[in-house]
């Protein structure tokens, strides 16, 4: 039973984001438990392709937008109870994109939105964890000249 | 120019493919694989000049050119040709960008302090034979505790803002265009003056060596910039999308993205006074030594008078490599047709020679 409420964007946001970065084999196997139920809501799939983002960038010198280049990505759209769940991701794995759209659309439809929030959470805290320990090995290499 | 068609060898063809193959090895998973892990500052040239963020394509680009740059690049930007563009991220924002390295020249004590990275710019450039012979063990670099780290990645401030909160340096501009409207040479002609948006697209997909020789060419003395480098930066990007049903902002993933800024020498501002000017490049990938020479570049190319070999025409259509090496390799397809004619005026010229030497013994002989 869906539990729908127009979602948070911001916490909508971050779920994609999230799920995106995540380890994409964990992302298609835990959406494959939750899909024989998740399909009973009815599951259409609307676009699944591969595609190009162009990225602008900000020129710090002179303030300029200018496009730095393309950014190969899989797409994924689907409906799943009358709601639209969306997902990109960088490279080609329309699988890992599928997934993710499945989810999106079952967090904003309320279902099993448990589970999906706890998967979600341990990712973020795995990611978060990267990114601390990157950071720290960064701030390493920090110098003062008069060490240099 | 002219061209002949040229038809039948293609038996030959395809075995000079079939030799080419054999003698790089096997085209596998394992081997596209290897070179994406192994390999990603040329990942990044690749991806860079191929104006495509495709980590594992520019492997394979790699893997089936046997490390032909040219050619690996121009497989790229084949490839990207034949899909549809989906969307425009949203800009990215210098001010989040996750950065991993960013040392400045201008002067020691800079906000945020020089931050090294993952650099060999330090190390002595000696072979590690050792390596030969057997693994060499991976070092794990140290970090430094959680609590005595204040390093925020996110937050790493930007040299020329100093300058600017000092009076240096005029407020940089705000530019809302959005994606769509931006100027994009790969849907419009490259013109000159070309608009700053498509400059500094161009640079970012510009070729490392023709950048570097014309950016050399400066330094040492063919230009009128002496360049002290303000800062530059490696750092992650995120690809930030909205989402078409709701309107939620979020990113698609992480891509790597460096940029570099040059100072040059002091210009009258917007109110008369001297201030620094700064010229800038930046690139999907990591490659210093490009951005330092295309930031020079662009500094040269603002210049009332540049030196003819860094006017903003001779630079953007000089570095590009699809074109220019394309132009390069093609005298080595057939110009019988010209060559053909070259010979015959080369006949005609003989001939008259020798009838022109004919007439004059003709005319000693009657004298």
């Amino acid at each position: 039973m869906s539990h729908a409420t127009p979602p948070n964007l911001e916490e909508q946001g971050r779920w994609l984001s999230v799920l995106a970065r995540a380890e994409a084999e964990a992302v298609k196997a835990f959406t494959e438990k939750l899909l024989p139920e998740l399909e009973r809501q009815g599951l259409e799939v609307l676009e699944n392709r591969m595609g190009l983002v162009m990225l602008p960038a900000t020129d710090t010198a002179q303030g300029t937008r200018f496009h730095v280049g393309e950014v190969l990505v899989a797409a994924s759209r689907v409906r799943l109870g009358g709601l639209e769940g969306y997902a990109v991701c960088l490279g080609r794995d329309l699988e890992q994109t599928l997934a993710i759209a499945i989810l999106d659309a079952a967090l904003q439809g309320g279902w099993h939105a448990e589970r999906v929030r706890a998967f979600v959470e341990q990712q973020a805290a795995k990611q978060s964890a990267e990114d601390a320990r990157l950071a720290r090995q960064i701030a390493a290499t920090r110098v003062t000249m008069e060490t240099f | 120019m002219a061209y002949v068609a040229a038809r039948g060898g293609e038996a030959a063809i395809e075995r000079a493919e079939a030799l080419y193959r054999r003698l790089l090895g096997p085209l596998d998973p394992g081997l596209v694989k290897g070179l994406e892990q192994a390999l990603p500052h040329l990942l990044d040239r690749v991806m860079s000049e191929g104006s495509l963020y495709a980590p594992e394509l520019a492997a394979l680009a790699l893997a089936q050119t046997g490390g032909d740059l040219y050619e690996a690049v121009l497989l790229l930007r084949a490839y990207r040709t034949t899909l549809p563009r989906l969307a425009y991220a949203l800009p990215i924002e210098p001010e989040v960008l996750f950065t991993v390295r960013r040392v400045s020249a201008a002067f020691k004590d800079i906000p945020g302090g020089q931050i090294l990275g993952p650099t060999l710019d330090y190390s002595h450039r000696l072979l590690r034979l050792g390596g030969l012979q057997s693994d060499v063990p991976p070092t794990v670099p140290e970090p430094v505790s959680a609590e005595n780290c204040d390093f925020e990645p996110q937050q790493v401030p930007f040299v020329a803002d100093w300058h600017r909160q000092n009076g240096l340096m005029p407020p940089r501009p705000t530019d809302p265009t959005p994606g769509p409207a931006i100027p994009d040479l790969t849907r419009e002609p490259l013109l000159f003056p070309a608009p700053r948006a498509q400059r500094l697209q161009a640079l970012s997909r510009a070729d490392t060596g023709g950048v570097l020789a014309l950016g050399y060419a400066n330094m040492r003395g063919y230009g009128a910039i002496h360049p002290t480098v303000n800062e530059v930066r490696l750092a992650y990007a995120e690809v930030r999308l909205q989402h078409p049903a709701t309107g939620a902002v979020f990113s698609a993933g992480r891509v790597r993205y460096a940029q570099a800024e040059v100072l040059t020498k002091f210009r009258p501002g917007p109110d008369g006074k001297p201030t620094l000017e700064l010229g800038f490049a930046a690139s999907l990938g990591w490659n210093e030594v490009k951005l330092i020479a295309a930031a020079m570049l662009d500094a040269a190319m603002d210049l009332p008078e540049p030196h003819p070999a860094h006017t903003e025409e001779f630079v953007l259509s000089h570095t590009e490599p699809v074109e220019a090496s394309g132009f390069c390799i093609h005298y080595k397809l057939p110009h019988y047709v010209t060559f053909g004619s070259d010979l015959d005026a080369l006949r005609k010229a003989r001939a008259q020679a020798v009838a022109e030497q004919e007439a004059s013994r003709s005319a000693e002989v009657t004298e």
